[in-house]
């Protein structure tokens, strides 16, 4: 049987898209490149996923999971061809409120979960700005970070276990609701894996209380360095508030000219600070905070009154990416992390780099844990223009490593940062990385070529006695 | 005896209350662990890793051939407090970091308590601090890992840095790992600020705490609960007033019981209580509810296996800490075996492929 026949005798055939348009749509994600899909499979169950996945080992066709496709690394995007295999379907949410925790759909948008969670005073608490179309699967994908990721941790912190489909096409249950499953965290690895090591169907997270209370915090600074320290200041003075956010002066314009929220567009940069709690609690921060801003020339210090007006200043933060649309068709953007006291010398450096390669770069970041989103604004039908976007992203990537940083806070890696690996680790680093992907997934099935640059498994120790590469170890 | 040349002879030590072995080593760099293992791989050599013996009980291992003593592999190598990160060799005491850190007002949350642990122990048997239901586990601290292999690769994972997803998770996986894919021998940990006040308020039960929407511990011990908080003092003061009770100032945290046996009972959040009924007569206990975490202590075996039982049908796990040797004939340490254990081998393997480091302490015997 052709591999067609058997997806659709399977699945069915209105759950098998084989139409050049259909596979267009479903050949690339939020990032610039396509790739070519070869079917676009929906699976309507886990057992389905697991025929997926014995039918396109026995086919040798690899397969690229799919959840909303806002990723933003080429992670969907079937770049080596294959199965597209589009979780949507796999969306049902099993709300357990005595234990907080929820089994939920690879498929589920981000947003619906907490929607659902919402009326039993639960939420959950990794909100990517793409939240309200993102999938469960891809966040488990990518281990994604939100705004309140400061707080409360990444994806990862919140995935209590998982139903996964590994490629002998076996549906696995790792962890559960109870502490500490005995054994290797094996869903711990599963989670950020970006689609190379098997299918996730279900997962299930952990929710967290609503926060009795809520203070949205709006600052305005002179200087990016103001707003900068004013972060530090109040991490040092003991509080992690919910979120910090930074937003440099062409990207405050830039939303602003979109949203009309009444930003500060003289300002050389906003910050955005929630603080959450008990009300007690939530007052005296926010008053601290307005404090620490005022010390370092922070102009105005609102403070939002209403729940309205709490959403319009979240909009701001979270519609930055829609508003680069009308500045130039096409963006590109890093998500390199520094550690917090290098984001002032880091800022420098980028505009630097920015200027030098004559573009138009802005920036809108989660200060508090230095995760910076450096957005170059471009039109990529002008000549050349391509190329040096992407050689000004590489040095921004290799200055965020000098200062110790780490090359993706929570986009992932994918295709299109995967070459940069080897600015971040060393080539026994990488090899160790590249056993793992061998052990779940020896015949390349999943994703092939994601994540890890293409030789990644460089030394073959097998056999204690072998030779060993200079300086591996003694 | 086994010949041990002089590149790994040189690093014999004496290790206070380490366990007998025929060579007792402690090495001062990667690069010694590697060499040790190294050498411990082409004989084929048992390896016991010893950081501060407080958790050495867990798994039912072969008498090591090697004890390697962590004690020399303990320096802060790099603690900046404005990035909430602190680099440290693994063999630092638990105790040691957490009263510098103190000094600017942070924390690694790690376990309150900690006797003589070490951070890479307590990474490495999976050891969470009682603050976990607010701030999470050990697991969620540890942003970048530097391992040794069992065939000496020194492999670094992760990064200096608060968030990060650059490649496979690996430092997470060390988290209750038993080393077994390497001997960490460096973190960086994600430290957390202090906030200025804190409280330890008494109450008559886990459910009189619901007032407070995330304390940071609700601890019921034999004969008593008490609600942990802390915030501002603002907050602080509000949070007590509201849960009634006699509340004293600061954090007074409560060791983990002791006995001749040691148990770690494991079930959902909300079973929490319900685990504390089930628990044989004469049981002491620490439990955390919210999370699920009873830490007990026993003077005998007698009614495990029904506690178990139980345990596995609600979806959790009952796990010998601790026991007298032979004392649980036919017990398994850990119960049934979990999902995947296959992939778990395979897995290990790959980074410790005669299987010297720690063996059989993980569950399977693995
Ligand atoms: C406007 C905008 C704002 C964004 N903001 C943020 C942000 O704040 N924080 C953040 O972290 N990210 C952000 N992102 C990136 C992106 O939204 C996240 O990475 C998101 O988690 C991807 O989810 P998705 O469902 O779209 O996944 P996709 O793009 O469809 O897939 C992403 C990766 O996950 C894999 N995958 C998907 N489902 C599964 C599954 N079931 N099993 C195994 N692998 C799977 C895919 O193969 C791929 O590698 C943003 C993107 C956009 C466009």
């Amino acid at each position: 049987m052709t591999l067609l026949s058997d997806l659709r005798q399977t699945l069915g055939n209105e759950n098998v898209l084989e139409e050049p348009l259909e596979l267009y749509i479903y050949s690339k994600d939020a990032s610039l490149m396509r790739g070519e899909a070869t079917f676009v499979v929906f699976p309507q169950s886990a057992e389905h996923v697991a025929a997926v996945v014995q039918i396109a080992g026995r086919h040798g066709m690899p397969i690229v999971a799919r959840g909303a496709g806002t990723g933003l690394t080429a992670g969907a995007s079937p770049t080596e061809g294959g199965i597209v295999l589009a979780t949507t379907a796999l969306n049902s949410i099993e709300i357990d409120s005595d234990n907080r925790t929820a089994w939920v759909g690879a498929g589920v948008i981000n947003l619906d979960l907490s929607k659902t969670a919402a009326p039993f005073g639960l939420h959950f608490a990794p909100d990517p700005s793409s939240q309200s179309a993102c999938t469960i699967g891809g966040n488990v994908a990518n281990n994604s970070g939100g705004a309140h990721t400061l707080s409360e941790g990444s994806t990862t912190s919140h995935v209590l276990g998982l139903e996964v489909v590994f490629a002998d096409g076996e549906i696995v249950v790792l962890g559960g609701q109870a502490p500490d499953a005995p054994g290797l965290d094996v869903k711990g690895l599963v989670v950020g894996s970006e689609g190379t090591l098997g299918i996730v169907t279900r997962a299930l997270v952990r929710l967290l209380p609503i926060e009795p209370d809520v203070r949205t915090l709006l600052l305005d600074f002179p200087t990016v360095e103001a707003a900068v320290t004013t972060v530090s200041e109040i991490i040092a003075a003991g509080m992690i508030p919910a979120a910090l956010e930074l937003m440099d002066q062409r990207m405050t314009i830039a939303v602003e000219n979109w949203l009309h929220a009444g930003l500060p567009v003289d300002a050389a940069a906003v910050l955005l600070a929630e603080v959450v709690g008990e009300r007690e609690g939530v007052d005296s921060q926010a008053s601290q905070i307005g404090e620490i801003g005022r010390a370092n020339g922070a102009g105005d210090v609102q403070i939002a009154k209403t729940e309205e007006h709490r959403a319009l200043l979240w909009k701001g933060r979270k519609s930055a990416f829609g508003a680069m649309a009308q500045l130039a068709p096409d963006y590109y953007l890093h998500d390199a992390v520094v550690p917090r006291t290098k984001l002032v010398e880091i800022m420098r450096t980028i505009y630097e780099i920015a200027d030098r390669y004559e573009l138009t770069l802005l920036n809108v970041f989660h200060a508090g844990d230095g995760n910076l989103h450096p957005l170059i604004a471009f039109d990529a039908s002008e000549p050349g223009v391509a190329d040096r976007v992407h050689k000004a992203g590489e040095e921004i990537v290799a200055a965020c490593l000098k200062v110790g940083g780490a090359l993706s806070g929570e986009h992932g890696i994918g295709l299109e940062k995967r070459d940069l690996m080897r600015m971040a680790f060393t080539e026994i680093d990488l090899d160790a990385q590249a056993r793992l992907k061998e052990v779940f997934d020896p015949t390349g099935l999943f994703n092939p070529r994601k994540v890890l640059p293409d030789g990644s498994r460089c030394f073959d120790f097998g056999g204690v006695r072998r030779e060993v590469p200079e300086g591996a170890w003694i | 005896m086994t010949y041990h040349p002089p590149h790994i002879t040189r690093l014999a030590a004496e290790s206070e209350g380490a366990p007998d072995a025929e060579l007792t080593v402690a090495p001062k760099s990667p690069r010694d662990v590697a060499s040790v293992l190294h050498h411990a791989t082409e004989k084929g050599l048992k390896v016991q890793v010893w950081g501060g013996g407080t958790r050495s009980g867990y798994g039912s291992p072969p008498p090591p051939d090697i004890v390697m003593s962590m004690e020399r592999l303990g320096e802060i190598e790099s603690w900046v407090p404005g990035d909430l990160t602190l680099v440290v060799g693994a063999g630092a005491r638990i105790a040691d970091i957490e009263s510098k850190l103190v000094g600017e007002n942070q924390t690694a949350v790690l376990p309150e308590v900690p006797g003589r642990s070490t951070v890479g122990g307590a990474i490495s048997a999976g050891a969470s601090a009682l603050r976990r239901g607010r701030l999470y586990g050990t697991r969620e601290r540890i942003l970048e890992t530097t391992i040794v292999t069992g065939d000496g690769r020194i492999v670094r994972s992760g990064g200096r840095v608060v968030k990060n997803v650059t490649g496979y998770d690996l430092p997470k996986l060390s988290a209750g790992a038993f080393g077994s894919l390497g001997v960490v021998v460096s973190v960086c940990l994600k430290l957390w600020p202090l906030p200025p006040a804190g409280a330890t308020v008494t109450v008559d039960g886990p459910d009189q705490a619901s007032s407070v929407a995330r304390p940071l511990a609700i601890l019921e011990e034999n004969d008593s609960t008490r609600v942990f908080l802390w915030g501002t003092d603002e907050d602080v003061s509000a949070m007590s007033g509201r849960l009634g009770g006699d509340s004293a100032d600061g954090l007074d945290w409560p060791a983990d019981p002791s006995g001749p046996y040691l148990w770690s009972v494991r079930v959902p959040p909300a079973l929490t209580s319900q685990a504390i009924g089930q628990l044989p007569n004469g049981w002491r206990y620490l439990a955390i509810h919210g999370v699920g975490d009873i830490r007990a202590a026993s003077d005998d075996g007698e009614g495990v296996s029904d506690l178990r039982a139980w345990a596995e049908s609600v979806g959790g796990h009952l796990v010998v800490v601790k026991a007298p040797t032979d004392s649980l004939d036919g017990f398994d340490p850990w119960g049934s075996p979990p999902a995947g254990l296959d992939l778990q081998r395979r897995l290990i393997a790959e980074f410790d492929p005669a299987r010297i480091i720690n063996p059989g302490r993980l569950p399977g015997g693995i």
